[in-house]
């Protein structure tokens, strides 16, 4: 009872209309993610966990507006009332109170107007233009355009290519994971025309957007990271996500179609004639006596009499697909052997993808950034593979899984207890059930712990591990999840 | 939910280490288990007990504020009951009532660690973590703990005590008394005290007199003991009841001449050694875990700990420091540390005891001494009373 007071009273607090900007900024100032998650929340005061408001210019701009509007309102009510008491306007005060009380609601909503109406007004025209013009200037470009996308991996492939090939080319490539035609199109503005490869990543959203990426960036190679349920909100299937995400086959040559084989349902869509690769080779190249550890993935490369010994920092077998075909394609495209071994040694893993670092004696495996199935099947790979006293795996689950939801979620289940971790923590959320389900169906034997304040357990993971303990920790929901 | 008070601070020199340790080392992962309650109870320096989710803070103590809180709230009382209760009273709420189901004793020292807090907790009845009463007397009595210690022939340095009213009464044949029985460099120690307070090295009379003078301020008994040579010394935290187990043998990493005081220890991060800086940096700074150390000396320096342990009868968790003569290969048996600083947090995650899961076998072990007690007879029917 006292909680339900709590959650009802909350939008009435004064921190409400900074929750509201929050809540808005971090969906990136999207209506429906913001409004789907408005109307989920139960208490207001319980929203902003992780992160808190950035005062940016938009920002306090919608926080001046919203408080302002507010107080106009709750003044308007306090007005409607006292006519209604004291000068005998009929309805005044039941009108009063009914505009006081709604203004919580009313301004949650009020607050998407300008932003639909500017998107609408300025940002899309203006967007439109840029990215008409990125088009002329993707299509001058004389280097080698290659496009990554897949429903994962694509961050990581993009980087290793830029990496590898950057050991002899001159290589520009979309930064960070801004993969969307925007920041293609600010991307574009960039090059120099001097660039020997251009790497574009593709971020798939919704059907079509592979497509229309190609149409613009107009790329002479494409490289196919993996199949996996992944944006199933907006695609619904797997197989939607897939076509669209294949989509890139009609824009580059079958031979300079590279596609990750190791990824499952990959043969239902690849078409015959493209170049697959996988963690036994690429592009004719062989791997052998590959072994991982937390410091890093080694294997040999090899083609007729030619032999590479390459060593990186990223962990995981599967890292060895990637890097085989990054190297392969560093060799078809003229770089030494020892520009390549060099190449490969100088990668390294990404900020919370498949990133070891040491707490105390134990060895945390922080691969927090991924968010979709085959990673955790790489993730739980890595786990079984590696040695260690006690082995933990954490994970909040998966988001945007749709209707697939419970069906990813128990074979999540399914694939963690197959590593046989001492330990699972699981963060209590919509999908905790699944997976629950899914090591049960496993019969895993471990001790299962579940978190319901995710937060307490990462801050405090110190006081969680000790000497000797591995840690895969995936995914992490952000705060409009949780 | 089960209730675990946690009882920190006291009349003691080690006063301060006890916030830190009960605030970092057992409050934080006890909440973390998310399986228990935990209510902080804080005594003063002059020995007043208060109560308050507030006190969980570190920064209450470490900006000084804890004194203005002190002044504004009302202190607790505890409530024999059958078993044990805090009682905050005062207030618009009235009288507040709290059962405890376990006490986690944080305290180091006197009146905490020296088996008095201890002997309360038997009274009242309710399980405890650590060592009870007459174990933690006899660990805390530096004296009583190294004649228990002869008896079990577990070898000890030469050594001599005396009480402080021997010390004022004749200073001089003190001094004589250390001369004619043992042979300088001696420590001088307070009986009591832990952290190393009020410990001196001397090597001379002069140096003697002063030390003995020194340590008679903080405690009532003084033992001087003949100092190991060719010294390692080395620290062995141990848990369990029946079947203890050793966690890693730890080496400050100090000098030989040297020794691990307070400042060493919890001022400056254990640089005074020699090889301050490296090493691991431990809740009492810089030490090697475990120890480097000959196979056959490591393994005979365990077993000392362990066989002071069990002599000692010790449950729950105890640390055994130990002096070993490199040349000779012998393991001294120094004193026994009834609750270590930090509990030791940082050697039992070294030896893959998470801090979490230390707290939450403490807490197992401490439920299974006290089942086993209760399942011991303490009454049986006589006529006795009907005779009169």
């Amino acid at each position: 009872m006292r909680r339900f007071i709590g959650a009802v009273f909350s939008i009435f607090l004064p921190g409400y209309p900074r929750t509201l900007v929050y809540m808005l900024q971090a969906t990136e100032y999207q209506v429906a993610p913001f409004l789907k998650w408005y109307w989920r929340t139960q208490n207001y005061q319980m929203v902003m966990k992780r992160r808190s408001l950035e005062m940016t210019g938009p920002a306090r701009m919608l926080l001046a507006a919203v408080r302002v509007g507010i107080t106009v309102q709750v003044i308007t009510g306090l007005v409607l009332v006292y006519f209604g008491v004291y000068r005998g306007f009929a309805g005044g005060e039941a009108f009063g109170i009914a505009v006081i009380l709604a203004y919580p609601v009313l301004w949650a909503h009020l607050l998407v107007v300008p932003l639909l109406l500017g998107r609408e007004l300025i940002s899309k025209p203006a967007e439109r233009k840029l990215i008409a013009e990125s088009k002329a200037l993707f299509m001058n470009h004389p280097g080698i355009k290659i496009a990554v996308a897949g429903s994962y991996g694509k961050t990581t492939m993009k980087e290793l290519l830029l990496t590898v090939l950057s050991h002899s080319l001159n290589v520009a490539a979309t930064p960070a994971n801004k993969n969307v035609s925007i920041s293609h199109a600010y991307f574009a503005r960039k090059l120099t025309g001097t660039e020997d490869v251009v790497i574009l990543e593709y971020g798939e959203g919704a059907p079509g957007d592979i497509a229309r990426f190609a149409v613009i960036t107009q790329p002479t190679h494409a490289v196919i990271t993996g199949l996996a349920p992944a944006h199933l909100d907006q695609y619904k299937t797997f197989d939607a996500a897939a076509q669209d995400i294949f989509s890139l086959a009609k824009f580059v040559p079958a031979d300079k179609l590279y596609v990750n084989a190791d990824s499952p349902h990959i043969e239902s869509y690849a078409p015959p004639e493209c170049v697959q690769f996988t963690t036994h080779g690429a592009l004719g190249w062989r791997v052998s006596a590959l072994k991982t550890d937390v410091h890093g993935t080694s294997f040999v490369l090899s083609r007729g009499k030619d032999k590479l010994q390459l060593h990186s920092a990223l962990v995981g077998k599967h890292q060895a697909g990637f890097l085989a075909f990054a190297a392969a394609l560093a060799h078809e495209l003229g770089l030494s052997s020892a520009q390549i071994r060099s190449g490969v040694a100088a990668t390294k893993p990404f900020e919370h993808r498949m990133q070891p670092y040491q707490m105390g004696g134990a060895w945390i495996i922080d691969d927090t950034y991924n968010g979709n199935l085959e990673g955790i099947r790489a993730g739980t790979q890595l786990l079984a593979d590696l040695s260690a006293k006690r082995k933990i795996y954490v994970t909040p689950g998966l988001v945007d899984q749709g209707v697939e939801s419970e069906r990813v979620h128990t074979e999540m289940g399914g694939l963690i207890a197959a590593a046989r971790p001492d330990l699972v923590v699981l963060m209590r959320n919509s999908a905790t059930d699944a997976i629950c389900a899914g090591l049960q169906a496993a019969d895993y034997a471990g001790k299962l712990q579940i978190e319901s304040v995710p937060l307490d357990f990462y801050t405090n993971l110190k006081h969680f591990v000790a000497a000797g303990d591995l840690v895969v920790m995936q995914n992490d929901w952000t705060d409009n999840y949780a | 939910m089960e209730t675990i008070a946690v009882i920190f601070g006291g009349r003691s020199a080690e006063h301060d280490v006890s916030v830190v340790t009960a605030l970092a080392s057992i409050i934080k992962p006890l909440e973390l288990t998310k399986q228990y309650r935990v209510v902080p109870i804080y005594i003063t320096k002059d020995g007043a007990w208060y109560s308050d989710d507030k006190l969980k803070d570190i920064k209450l103590f470490s900006t000084g504020a804890i004194d203005e809180f002190v002044r504004k709230a009302s202190p607790v009382t505890m409530q024999f009951d059958g078993g044990l209760s805090l009682v905050r009273s005062g207030g618009l709420g009235g009288r507040k009532i709290v059962r405890i189901d376990l006490v986690f004793p944080a305290m180091h020292g006197t009146y905490g660690e020296d088996g008095a807090l201890m002997g309360m907790l038997e009274m009242a009845g309710v399980p405890y973590v650590g060592c009870g009463p007459v174990a933690a007397a006899l660990a805390m009595d530096k004296v009583l703990a190294k004649q228990m210690a002869v008896t079990y022939n577990i070898p000890v340095s030469d050594f001599v005590y005396f009480t402080k009213s021997e010390l004022i009464d004749d200073l001089n044949l003190a001094v004589a008394t250390c001369v004619k029985q043992l042979k300088y460099p001696l420590f001088v120690k307070p009986a009591h005290l832990g952290s190393s307070i009020g410990i001196s090295r001397v090597t001379t009379d002069s140096e003697l007199r002063n030390a003995l003078e020194v340590a008679m301020q903080y405690d009532n008994k003084i033992i001087v003991e003949e100092a190991v040579q060719n010294l390692i010394e080395v620290t062995l935290p141990i848990m369990g009841n029946d079947n203890p187990q050793p966690a890693l043998l730890e080496k400050p990493l100090t000098s030989a001449e040297d020794f691990f005081d307070f400042k060493t220890k919890y001022m400056q991060g254990g640089k005074k050694g020699k090889n301050g800086g490296k090493g691991a940096k431990g809740a009492q700074g810089y030490s090697q875990i475990p120890a480097e150390l000959p196979k056959d000396l490591y393994a005979a320096a365990e077993k000392v700990g362990l066989d002071v342990y069990r002599a000692l009868g010790a449950t729950g968790t105890a640390r055994i420091d130990m002096l070993i003569d490199s040349k000779t290969a012998k393991v001294y048996f120094n004193e026994v540390n009834p609750l270590p600083g930090g509990l030791y947090a940082h050697n039992w995650n070294k030896a893959g005891v998470s801090g979490v899961e230390l707290v939450t076998r403490l807490v197992a072990l401490a439920k299974e001494r006290h089942a086993s007690k209760q399942s011991l007879a303490t009454s049986f029917a006589t006529n006795y009373l009907q005779q009169f």
